[in-house]
Order: structure tokens, then C-alpha cells, then sequence
């Protein structure tokens, strides 16, 4: 098969149960609940866009175990050409969607495992990589949304998992058994887990022998037994519920990914699904890996958004007469610049990404950081300067129910009305587009998604040469004996 | 005459890029003697390759290789020669045509 459309995604959905809940209530279909459909919609592109003839090119691609024609997202990337094909597919979805479409997770979880069973294996003599390979084989001939689910709460920051008051602050092996693993703990704002099939769980932090248990790698199906799902509030998400359109600002597509806090309630874990157990020295390779590839991809999905963002912003500018002011225009060039700046470093990081020992690539860790350290400032920018010239309107405009009310909506009409030719509609609908994409969660997941800014800061400062630098400037400055650079 | 269009990708097109390519396979399957096929289908007379921006990501060897002659949309270009967004779909069509008539 090898791809699928989204419809036959939406149906996978249905065929599970996982054990979900939402607002204090466990929810019957995810597939048809309108707090979720939106972002299904959004995942469901990944699967449309790839059979449209004008986004073939950048969202499908060729197996390198099959020969096969395959989804983008259940590939692994084999040159520095696909990683940036993954890059400008991210921007042309964010584009479409203006919102997370949450599958770029898994897929950098793919990549990340690919390889790091791989170099497991060669040290220890283990077999982590033959099943993982089978597995995607598996992955890629369903055409699977899978989830990648990283983050631990955490506990008390400053120590270590293995000294944890609690030790399920992280997830960690309970019990080793003949044919499996069993695992306890949580994983925390873990993207499209709800309307994933599975989640392929990895370790957050670099761990020591003592925290041998915590370095768990392994796949489990959404509706393993066990595993519960509580679905994250987003900012307005009772408009979802409502019966609003409008209101929502972008109805089809949401405003983020959707994230849930995932919990391991001694989840059993079949062994062919074990991709590390107790290998906590490469724990660090792994989160660097699955951090890599999925801080290179904001400058691409953020792109699009941003893409969107903008022109929102420049239309909204039209309807109210303010487009021509000069002021207007700098602010407008302003928020491509900063989109462009974060593109330029998604693709700077991707064309500098290199080959690992199982043969696939990755782009380099130091740009890709970058891009999301970017991220979590420029992204802010835009937002302000949308909301700058959008104006106090974007969170004192009333209601579309009131819009739609026989008695008041002929005052929003005509007191909501910007330029004699626009109805006060297209501005209200701009409006919140532009609240949505501004306004609360959003802008949160630019700030922690991928990795909060100051797990950045540290790639940075491991993968910056300091000690060469020095050199540099005390050769120049003729201090101590003149090293040779050149 | 066997034609078939390929899109680049779209990630972010400086032409409207749907737009034009469905005006092009419009007006090709209006034009007679001018066959619109599939990409995959084999063989093919001319690969038109349509591509949003001038960095042309879909004109690549594998797809070139499909074809028999190749025309490369690529922004506001027709084989690097600059031509205005509105007058795409009718160069092409004369472009097309005019292997057709070499071939005659």
C-alpha cells in the first residue's frame, strides 16, 4: 500500500479505542468529536496533500527499504536534498493548514531511532535495529500517524530520574518479562496523541548507570491497556463546542497540534517494540538526534504559518485603510523578514546535515538549534506587530452570535465595517484568524515546542567550539605561542 | 502528441501555480492533436514541469528523462526566458505545439 488518503486515516481512528479524556468526560470517538476534529484535519492533509500533482513532489517520496512510493512522513532521510524537500513540504502544509498538523513528531522519531539502534547495536551486538527496521516497514506500508512521545514531567528538576521522590516522574522498565517490558510513568504535551495510532517513546534527557531503567525506547499501540490520554486545554477551545464558526478563526485546521498528557499505567510492551532497554549511554544520542531533526522543521511549518499570519495581517490592513501608511508597510516587511530569517536557518541547517552510521542523514544539531532558539523570539515579533496593526478590536470585538443577532448584528455591521466596499464580516473573520494565531496557546508551543529555548541554549554551548574560537582571537592579538589555524 | 505536467512541490510559489497549471492542462486538452496523459504514463512527447519560483525544484534528471522534450515553468519564466504570469498558459501552448509541428 504504502500510502493512504485522509479519509482512510480518519476511518484507522475509528477501528481503535484508545482511553481518552477530555474536559473531565472519556470520549467514544476521537474521530468525531469536535474538540479533535480539527486537528485530525490538519494530520489528514499530510495524507491529501500527498496525492495532489502540485505537493507530489515534496510530499511523497521513494522507501529506501522497498523501493516503494511513500508518504514523506514515514520516510528516512538519506541525503541532505530530502532534508530540505522536509523542510519546504512543512512550510507548503503550514501554509494550507495555519495550524500544527502534529506528524513531523513521529517522523523525526523515526529518524532519530533509525540510526541510534544502529549504533547500539554495533557497540553492544544487540538486534534494537532489526526490529525497529521492521517495524517501519510496517509504518510505511500503512502509511501510519504515529506520535513521538519524548517529554517526562520531570518532578524536581535538579535531580536526577533515579533520585526522584516519585519514580514515575519518568517513564522507566517495572518489570523485564521473557516476551516484553512492562512501563510506568507519563509523558507530558505529547503533540497528535490522541489522534495518533501509536507513540514511539524515547527518553528525555541524557541519563548514568544509576538511571539505567529510565532509558526506555520503545513503540505502544494508542489502545495498549493501560495507557490513558488526557487531552490539554487551549486557549477559546469552547468555541470549538459552541457551534461558532467564526469565532473559532480557523475552524477547519484549530489553532496547534493538540496535546495530551499520556500516562504509562503499566503498559505492557512486546519485545519486537523494544528499541532500548537499559542503554543509558546513548540515551543523550537519542533526545540529540530527535531534537535535531524536529528543532530543524520550525523553520519551515512556523514559515507557513507565518506566511499565513501575514498576509491575514496585510488584508485585515486593506479593509481597515491602513495599508498604504508607510508605517504599516515597514511592520509588513518587517514580519517577512523574520519569516524568511527563520527559513533561511531551516534550510542552512539541512543543507549542512550529514550522514550517521546507519546511513541517514541528519541536519546539523548547531543550526537546527538555532532555528528554534529563532523560534521562540521571532515568532513573538510577528505576532506583536499583527497585533499592532490589528488593533484593540482583536479582543474587544463581540461575539458572531451577536454579529448574527436580529436586533444588535445590525450595529456590528455598521459600527465593525472598515472601508465603504468590505463588509464588517471579512474584517471580523480576519480578526480572529488573527486572535487565534496570536493570542495564547499558539504562541506558547513557538516558545516550548521542540524543546524549551534554554535546551537550545545547552546544544548550543556543547556544539559551539569554544576552545578553537579562543584561538582565533589570541592568535590575531599575538598572545602566548601563535597556534597554526590555517 | 503525448503531454503530461509535473508539479515541483509548491512549498511556496510565487505564481499562483495551481491556477496556471490547471489553465494549461485546460487549454492543452482544448488544443487538437495534443493528447494531456498522466506523468507516469509512458511515453511521453513533452514534460511540461510546472515550478512556483526560479530555483525550478522539479526540473530534476529523473523527470527530464520521462519525456521526450521538456518545458520548465519556473516562476515567471519559460526555459529561463521571462514571461508575465497571464501569459503563461498561452506560451506554453505555442511551445508544445511547435514540437508538434517540428515533428511533422
Amino acid at each position: 500500500m504504502g500510502m493512504i488518503h485522509g479519509d482512510d486515516y480518519r476511518e484507522s481512528l475509528r477501528r481503535v479505542k484508545p482511553e481518552v479524556y477530555y474536559m473531565g468526560e472519556k470520549i467514544d470517538s476521537v474521530a468525531d468529536h469536535p474538540a479533535f476534529i480539527p486537528h485530525i484535519n490538519a494530520a489528514a492533509l499530510t495524507y491529501d496533500m500527498a496525492w495532489a500533482p502540485e505537493f507530489e513532489e515534496l510530499l511523497t517520496t521513494e522507501s529506501h527499504l522497498t523501493g516503494e512510493k511513500i508518504n514523506l512522513f514515514t520516510h528516512v532521510h538519506h541525503s541532505t536534498n530530502d532534508l530540505v524537500q522536509k523542510v519546504k513540504a512543512l512550510r507548503a502544509l503550514g501554509q494550507q493548514t495555519g495550524s500544527c498538523f502534529a506528524r513531523c513528531v513521529g517522523h523525526d522519531a523515526l529518524n532519530a531511532i533509525y540510526s541510534v539502534t544502529y549504533d547500539m547495536d554495533q557497540k553492544n551486538g544487540t538486534e534494537y535495529h532489526k526490529s525497529f527496521v521492521n517495524f517501519l516497514k510496517e509504518v510505511q506500508k500503512e502509511d501510519r500517524f504515529i506520535s513521538g512521545a519524548m517529554t517526562d514531567p520531570k518532578g524536581d528538576r535538579s535531580l536526577p530520574p533515579s533520585q526522584q521522590a516519585d519514580a514515575d516522574q519518568y517513564v522507566h522498565v517495572v518489570e523485564r518479562k521473557k516476551d516484553g517490558i512492562v512501563i510506568r510513568g507519563a509523558k507530558a504535551h505529547i503533540t497528535g496523541a490522541v489522534n495518533a495510532l501509536g507513540h514511539l517513546v524515547m527518553p528525555t534527557t541524557s541519563l548514568k548507570e544509576a538511571d539505567a531503567d529510565y532509558a526506555v525506547c520503545c513503540y505502544v499501540p494508542v489502545d495498549a491497556p493501560g495507557l490513558v490520554h488526557i487531552f490539554g486545554r487551549q486557549t477559546n477551545d469552547d468555541r470549538k463546542c459552541s457551534g461558532c464558526l467564526m469565532d473559532q478563526g480557523n475552524p477547519e485546521y484549530g489553532i496547534v497540534g493538540g496535546e495530551a498528557l499520556v500516562v504509562f499505567d503499566d503498559v505492557f510492551v512486546p519485545r519486537e517494540q523494544v528499541f532500548m532497554c537499559g542503554e543509558y549511554d546513548f540515551a543523550f544520542e537519542l533526545v540529540e538526534r530527535f531534537a535535531t531533526a524536529h528543532r530543524q522543521n520550525y523553520g519551515g511549518c512556523k514559515v507557513g504559518l507565518a506566511d499565513v499570519l501575514t498576509g491575514a495581517t496585510y488584508a485585515l490592513a486593506e479593509v481597515q485603510g491602513t495599508a498604504t501608511a508607510s508605517h504599516i508597510r515597514d511592520k509588513l516587511v518587517e514580519m517577512v523578514h523574520l519569516a524568511e530569517t527563520l527559513y533561511c536557518c531551516s534550510i542552512a541547517c539541512s543543507c549542512q546535515g550529514y550522514a550517521l552510521p546507519a546511513g541517514n542523514f541528519m541536519a546539523d544539531p548547531l543550526l537546527a538549534n538555532v532555528t528554534k532558539l529563532n523560534v521562540t523570539r521571532y515568532i513573538y515579533e510577528m505576532a506583536r506587530i499583527a497585533q499592532d496593526i490589528a488593533g484593540g478590536l482583536l479582543a474587544t470585538m463581540p461575539s458572531e452570535l451577536d454579529w448574527g443577532n436580529t436586533k444588535v448584528g445590525k450595529y456590528v455591521d455598521k459600527y465593525l465595517k472598515g472601508v465603504t466596499d468590505v463588509p464588517a464580516e471579512t474584517r471580523m473573520r480576519l480578526l480572529r484568524l488573527i486572535e487565534g494565531m496570536t493570542c495564547g496557546t499558539a504562541l506558547a508551543e513557538s516558545m516550548h515546542g521542540a524543546g524549551s529555548p534554554q535546551a537550545q541554549r545547552i546544544m548550543i554551548m556543547r556544539r559551539s567550539n569554544w576552545e578553537r574560537k579562543k584561538r582565533l582571537a589570541q592568535k590575531l592579538a599575538k598572545i602566548g605561542e601563535q597556534p597554526k589555524l590555517v | 502528441m503525448k503531454v503530461a505536467v509535473k508539479y515541483c512541490g509548491s512549498c511556496n510559489p510565487e505564481i499562483a501555480l495551481s491556477d496556471v497549471g490547471h489553465k494549461i492542462e485546460r487549454a492543452l486538452q482544448e488544443a487538437p492533436g495534443i493528447n494531456v496523459v498522466s506523468r507516469r504514463s509512458k511515453p511521453i512527447d513533452v514534460m511540461v514541469i510546472l515550478c512556483g519560483c526560479p530555483r525550478a525544484c522539479g526540473d530534476k534528471k529523473r523527470i527530464r528523462k520521462r519525456a521526450v522534450h521538456c518545458i520548465v515553468v519556473a516562476g515567471e519564466t519559460i526555459d529561463l526566458v521571462p514571461v508575465a504570469e497571464k501569459d503563461l498558459t498561452a506560451r506554453v501552448v505555442q511551445k508544445v505545439k511547435s514540437f508538434s509541428s517540428a515533428e511533422n
